[in-house]
């Protein structure tokens, strides 16, 4: 009998294209609310991305009662515990968050805060503990990458005892994700690039881990093409909306993929690497990536040539021999790199950073074992090997 | 119409084999710790009077296993003296099976969402990695295989025939005693 089994779960409404922010009063009242808190951090609204929004809203008649714009890079229990009160104070009704990860993660703890009462974000850390659905709440990403809207997770710090905490429910999934081309149409080089690597590795991880699934595989792929046909344009002409909105789509695609069938030992060397050298995790993705497949190759070679149809088109895949499929996609995915390189100076090599230490290698290594992504991941890594994949890396 | 028992007798054949499979594996986590100088350095990190549980939902059966320190564990058998730190769950006692009867290896049953964790991810692939030590340990080869992710090239037969003695014979010795016991 087969061992196959899965879940797959995603009901976010997702609002995707030309004037999509337009549709969010509509939305707010098919729920009943009107009272929205946005809640966004200074670089968005410095990037006058904030205009779009509160005119589209303005003009379809709903007010936005307080906007919240203070959201650091790395949000805290503190910051969730200010904007509840906030909410509180000013008796809103819903959540709208606009920006990239961390200030998602931030509007979904504060979700938490403000539907379940009290102030003590801790008790309700971990999976499993919400068993009601929370208050009404909106996603509007600024970057094409995390897929945070349509993911089941949160991480804030606990700064008084400085510790992650990680809270996991499908209850933290917005409502709807809004996604609008003005909203990434001004993103840097860099962070376009960094952000696209990071949904490439959610895709190409989702695919080729333990808890790959049809459906979160047509995802991944549909993600993949997006990207590999979509990135380059974008980084040769920043102002394509037509691309930009594919590179978004392709964001939430990958979002819907890995938060359902998890990813692997790309993002458990990231997380640590980004812990530990304070590195944006775009950039560490698209450090690892090659040479985490190169890796796991003989554990993942039939799905990973099968992903050469999505990285490099039907031409490449049909005159590659099925056994050079899988080698030829971590070459395409080099060859993306490289470009990414000429255009913007990502680096490729942990060397090229410029902010990794080589006798730092070992921490990420131990950091990563203790990382929970290493679980889906297709081999069994022990520390030798997170050390060897992190030596080839370094370039 | 209410539905007719099922074939009371294989159910509560498995839920028997899962409440001894739980025993054995408690039994042997207090072993390996003893005798396998990897697995000691893998639960060496966990605090120390660290209790883990290993449970079936909803309330099926667990093992309990304390770490003591420098990478020592105690079988505490079903009985936590305290609330646990760290509780791996099955959702129900099928998936159980699946796991502790090798069909499924550890990683695949939290990949198919057959388990939950509460408690400090970390030390759950702590926990995780001394588990696929322990079955490689105490399992034919064949077996053991198709319950790690990967077999650890670096295990020697030697070692491996003679640990997997000592273990063997410390959970029989044990399991004796209690039945000289009782
Ligand atoms: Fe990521």
């Amino acid at each position: 009998m087969s061992q196959r089994y899965y879940e797959f779960f995603c009901p976010v409404k997702v609002i995707a294209g030309k004037a999509a922010l337009e549709h969010i009063p509509y939305e707010l009242s098919g729920l009943g609310v009107g009272r929205p808190l946005l809640i966004t951090d200074k670089g968005v609204r410095a990037a006058g991305l904030l205009e779009p929004v509160l005119e589209a809203c303005e003009e379809g008649g709903q007010e936005i009662v307080t906007i919240y714009d203070d959201v650091p890079p790395d949000s805290s229990t503190h910051v969730v515990k200010d904007i509840a009160g906030i909410y509180r104070s000013e008796q809103c009704d819903s959540i709208i968050a606009v920006g990239g990860g961390s200030a998602i993660d931030t509007a979904k703890a504060v979700n938490i805060l403000v539907s379940e009462g009290g102030d003590d974000l801790s008790a309700y850390a971990g999976a499993g503990v919400l068993t009601s659905p929370l208050k009404p709440f909106f996603v509007v990403p600024t970057t094409a990458g995390t897929g945070s809207e349509v993911t089941s997770v949160a991480v804030i710090a606990d700064t008084e005892k400085s510790v992650k905490l990680p809270f996991t429910s499908s209850f933290l999934l917005p409502d709807a994700a809004i996604i609008d081309p003005r909203m990434t149409l001004t993103l840097p080089p860099h962070i376009t690039a960094a952000t696209g690597m990071d949904a490439l590795t959610h895709a190409t991880e989702a695919f080729t881990c333990m808890a790959k699934n049809p459906l979160s595989d047509a995802y991944a792929t549909a993600a993949v093409k997006k990207i590999s046909t979509h990135l380059l344009k974008v980084m040769d002409n920043p102002k394509n909306t037509d691309s930009r909105l594919e590179l978004a789509e392709a964001s939430t695609m990958a979002g819907i993929a890995f938060s359902n069938s998890m990813v692997g030992l790309v993002h458990a060397l990231g997380h640590a690497t980004g812990a530990i050298c304070h590195l944006p995790h775009g950039l560490c993705m698209s450090l690892y990536l090659p040479y985490v497949l190169e890796y796991n190759l003989e554990t993942i070679r039939e799905p990973l040539g099968e992903l050469l149809l999505y990285m490099a088109g039907p031409d490449v895949y049909a005159t590659t021999p099925a056994n050079r499929r899988a080698e030829e996609c971590i070459s395409a995915i080099r060859k993306l790199r490289d470009a990414l390189y000429q255009h913007c100076k990502l680096p490729r090599t942990l060397q090229e950073t410029g902010k990794v230490e080589q006798d730092q290698l070992e921490r990420i290594a131990r950091l990563a074992l203790d990382d929970g992504s290493i679980m889906f991941n297709p081999r069994e890594v022990t520390l030798d090997d997170a050390m060897a994949v992190l030596k080839r890396a370094w370039g | 119409m209410l539905a007719k028992p099922l074939r009371p007798m294989a159910l509560q054949a498995r839920r028997l084999y899962v409440e001894l499979m739980f025993q054995v594996m408690g039994r042997a986590l207090q072993g390996i710790s003893e005798v396998d100088q990897a697995a000691r350095d893998e639960a060496r990190e966990l605090p120390e009077g660290f209790l883990f549980e290993m449970m079936v939902r909803p309330n099926g059966p667990s093992l309990v296993v304390e770490h003591l320190g420098g990478g020592r564990f105690h079988y505490h058998g079903d009985n936590p003296p305290r609330p646990v730190d760290l509780s791996i769950q099955f959702k129900h006692i099928a998936h159980a099976f699946l796991v502790v009867s090798f069909q499924e290896k550890t990683s695949e049953a939290f990949a198919h969402d057959r388990m939950l964790v509460d408690g400090d991810i970390s030390y759950a692939l702590r926990m995780t990695r001394i588990l696929n030590r322990l079955e490689v340990f105490i399992l034919p080869k064949l077996v053991a295989s198709r319950a790690v992710k990967e077999y650890p090239a670096n295990l020697k037969l030697p070692q491996k025939v003679l640990s997997a003695a000592r273990i063997y014979l410390k959970v029989a010795t044990q399991f004796f005693d209690t039945a000289r016991a009782s």
